[in-house]
């Protein structure tokens, strides 16, 4: 894969971006349920209700045993994985010439 | 707006994986036709961005809080909801194996509602607003109206799951969502004017 100077920079800045959020968002993001959740307490739904299906590694974006340093590594390691991902779907699907 | 396991029957969440499939089925064709090698990097670099900037909850009026969610702005960005079904299916599949944020049965739904709903309001508003208030007016508006009908849509489903009544499901996701768009809206225009601003050769208005 060959990239340009400028798509380096929008990779750089797109990592700069997500790491800013990770370190910052464990200390500022809002604890207050979202919509849907607090949708949910309005219609009185179950405690119960919502069942995860499987064991995640990482349950709400966090790594117990080191805390907020754990919070923040997770999101790094998402927001990583993401891109990843993200490329390797655009270098499979891309459009062939 | 993340649905969990468990807020949808099985059978229901089967359909909304058939409508998925569907979707990735044109997002597929999408690709192979428009993605140039050139805007590769930029759909990896939304995703990434799309997954940060939904761990930043901000408050909103009555003790809750909403983040951005960003199936407009992808949709705007390539001027194809195709390219939002690639990245929230990238995206969500991500936050539910690894983090547990949205069911990994309700997969099918909640891809449903960010991108398809999102992704679809989103750009067809856009188009529709751009030649009488502009580009980033419109984009404000259609992205708001993306955060807003993508939350009926999830209360709508709800209720057809059995979980909410219809009428509290749509009148909370509707107040809540109404705010969380404004979020929504905002980022969604920082983010074309930046791209505007530095990369105007990805942003596909520009090619049109």
């Amino acid at each position: 894969m060959e990239l340009s100077q400028s798509d380096k920079y929008l990779i750089v800045v797109g990592i700069i971006f997500c790491i800013a959020l990770a370190v910052l968002s464990p200390y500022i993001a809002s604890g207050d349920p979202d919509g849907l959740e607090k949708s949910a307490e309005d219609a009185a739904v179950g405690e119960d209700v919502e069942s995860p299906v499987m064991e995640s590694p990482f349950p709400d974006y966090t790594y117990e045993p080191l805390d907020k340093l754990g919070e923040i590594g997770v999101l790094i390691f998402g927001g990583l994985i993401t891109l990843i991902v993200g490329l390797g779907i655009g270098y499979a699907l891309k459009k062939s010439d | 707006m993340h649905i969990p396991d468990g807020f949808i029957p099985l059978g229901q969440c089967a359909i909304y994986y058939v409508i998925l499939i569907i979707a990735l089925y044109f997002a597929g064709k999408w690709a192979r036709a428009n993605l140039d090698e050139k805007r590769i990097p930029l759909l990896a670099v939304l995703a990434a961005g799309i997954f940060a900037i939904m761990s930043m909850n901000m408050p909103i009026p009555f003790g809750t809080s909403g983040h951005m969610v960003g199936g407009a702005l992808v949709a705007i960005v390539f001027m194809a909801p195709e390219a939002a079904v690639l990245v929230f299916t990238a995206v969500l599949l991500i936050q539910a194996l690894f983090f547990g944020d949205g069911g990994i049965t309700a997969l099918g739904a909640n891809v449903f509602n960010m991108a398809i709903v999102g992704g679809c309001v989103g750009l067809y508003t856009f188009k529709a607003l751009q030649g009488m208030i502009g580009k980033y007016p419109s984009a404000f508006v259609a992205a708001w109206l993306a955060t807003l009908v993508a939350a009926v849509v999830a209360a709508i489903e709800m209720a057809i799951a059995g979980t909410f009544p219809l009428t509290v499901g749509i009148a909370s996701m509707a107040l809540y969502h109404a705010f969380i768009g404004i979020i929504e809206g905002v980022l969604t225009v920082i983010v074309l004017y930046a791209l505007e601003k530095f990369r105007p050769d990805l942003l596909a208005w520009n090619r049109e």
